[in-house]
């Protein structure tokens, strides 16, 4: 992830939206954590730019029902793309087992160390031991960024529980990791 | 586990390494899971961009012109619903469609408009007399293919009038009557304050029935009114042909009685003469009284007193006729009621499974 999505997350307050903030504006600071979390669902560049596209159109045409009581415009934003994105997984009977012939990340550059590389590919595969369910909880904690009561609005769980299965996960992911290295 | 959420949000805001070489360890596996996430390329932010500002472009024109009128959607298919429990209940109303009567002008309008309508007494209104008494017809015999229908017509109507027009009520009731050729067969009268009321047996051409009910009707409040129609056709048509055949037996008698050679022979057919006389005059008078029965309506009227006067009403008649009227309008909001909440609740329903549905079918895509 690029460096500018980081300082986005860590500037970002947890729950606090600006109300006079334009959608151009949500669409700057929301775009790169959106599509990150679609590809990590969908495993699929071309399909994660249609649906990333797909997911904002959606929004700009319903931004009216946006209801700040009801959570964080993120939340919003994307419990939006998550639909979008489980919409085309449904269509496309694709579903999230990892199919590393599909599967299409970015490589590591030549100047990435070789440490690095593979720590990667450890995480790729321990990754790949996790139910679809729990990627879905990953690819919305780390590459949306999002907060864990926004993650509880995205997938309709109250904040409790939404940090007990994050934990649950990230303790079997580390696991998984550990075992591989 | 909440340390170790909270680690885990403390390495994403790129906060120090937790010195715990467990939680430590946790905050480098945040750090990788992010940074392993998928950027998008260069071009397609770009495009995107563009789109963004433009305002996503429509490529095809949607169906319906504006996002403010897709907005209505709920609202009109909200009020559509309403109509349509509106008319249910109105519908559903005891006597609200026909018949029934009670204490407003409009019932006894809705009454008048149902009158039979006919021409001369020989026919023409025979349709809308069976209209308004079907079963009465269907048991006088009703024979098809006639155009010269007989039918017989009654009407009972009830008018409320204040005691003190009791008397003026009388005397228009006959009025009318007389001016539409019509008589009064018998009447009766009260102006007693107690008793006060009055019954008329009116007959009134068939012809100008209509006219006569729409007079009458305007003289006072109809507080009901009824009426029955009954085809007799069957009965005139079957005494015709015995009035014919009788009269063609006593022309044959009268023959053979000139030609009579012997007493004995003639005085039996005397005999014979005299019976068909009887009968002759037994049909004649059943036909007197059924041309009687079917070119004049019989129309009963009943004068009813009311309370209060005739003029403007006081206060105590704004107030009832206030609460009349909110006890209308709540009878008539309970049948909407009773009509639109079933349906809103299967509404809902329908709702609410689709909406779960719909949820349950997209989650399966992650299973």
């Amino acid at each position: 992830m690029e460096a500018g999505s980081s300082a986005t997350i860590a500037g970002r307050p947890p729950l606090a939206v600006p109300a006079e903030e334009s959608f151009a504006e949500l669409y700057e600071r929301c775009f790169t954590r959106v599509y990150g979390y679609v590809a990590s669902l969908l495993r699929d560049r071309s399909a994660a730019e249609d649906v990333t596209a797909q997911a904002f159109e959606r929004a700009y045409r319903k931004r009216s029902s946006y209801r700040p009581g009801r959570g964080t415009v993120e939340a919003w934003l994307f419990g939006i793309a998550r639909n979008a994105a489980l919409d085309e997984l449904r269509r496309r009977r694709r579903h999230t087992e990892l199919d590393p012939a599909r599967e299409d990340r970015t490589l590591p550059g030549p100047e990435e160390g070789a440490e690095l590389a593979i720590r990667r590919d450890v995480v790729r595969a321990a990754l790949a031991t996790l139910d679809a369910r729990e990627r879905d909880m990953v690819a919305l904690k780390f590459a949306g960024g999002l907060s864990n009561a926004e993650i509880a609005r995205v997938l309709g769980m109250t904040e409790s529980n939404a940090g007990t299965r994050l934990h649950r996960t990230v303790t079997k992911l580390r696991k998984a990791c550990d075992e591989l290295a | 586990m909440e340390r170790d959420l909270l680690a885990i949000d403390d390495a994403l805001r790129d906060m120090p390494r937790d010195p715990d070489p467990e939680v430590g360890a946790l905050q480098d596996l945040a750090l990788a899971l992010r940074s392993d996430a998928p950027d998008p390329d260069a071009e397609f932010a770009l495009l995107m961009r563009e789109r963004v500002k433009a305002g996503f472009p429509q490529a095809r024109r949607r169906w319906l012109p504006s996002p403010q009128l897709r907005s209505l959607i709920p609202a009109v298919g909200f009020a559509g619903m309403l109509l349509v429990a509106l008319s249910v209940a109105v519908i559903a109303l005891p006597g609200g469609g026909s018949g029934g009567g009670g204490d407003d002008d409009e019932g006894g309008a809705a009454m008048l408009e149902a009158a039979p309508s006919d021409g001369a007494g020989s026919g023409g209104g025979a349709v809308q007399s069976m209209r308004a008494a079907p079963e009465a017809a269907a048991d006088s015999g009703f024979v098809p293919g006639r155009s010269d229908r007989r039918i017989e017509r009654s009407v009972a109507l009830e008018l409320g009038a204040p005691v003190d027009r009791m008397e003026r009520l009388a005397e228009q009731v006959t009025a009318v009557t007389n001016r539409l050729g019509g008589f009064v067969l018998s009447s009766s009268l009260s102006t007693g304050e107690d008793s006060a009321g009055g019954d008329f047996d009116l007959r009134i051409p068939a012809a100008r029935l209509r006219p006569a009910l729409r007079e009458l009707s305007g003289l006072a409040t109809v507080r009901s009114q009824s009426q029955s129609g009954r085809d007799v056709t069957r009965q005139h048509v079957t005494a015709q042909d015995r009035l014919r055949s009788a009269r063609a037996e006593r022309a044959s008698l009268l023959r053979r009685l000139e030609n009579a050679t012997t007493d004995a022979e003639a005085e039996g057919l005397r005999q014979r003469l005299d019976l068909v006389a009887i009968e002759i005059r037994g049909l004649r008078a059943r036909l007197r009284d059924l041309r009687l029965a079917t070119n004049y309506a019989t129309v009963t009227v009943s004068l009813v007193a009311e309370d209060g006067d005739s003029g403007a009403g006081g206060i105590g008649d704004a107030v009832d006729d206030a609460g009349k009227l909110l006890v209308g309008g709540a009878g008539i909001l309970i049948r909407v009621l009773a009509v639109a909440l079933p349906l809103g609740l299967v509404a809902l329903a329908v709702w609410l499974g689709g909406t779960a549905w719909t949820r349950r079918r997209r989650e399966s895509a992650l299973v």
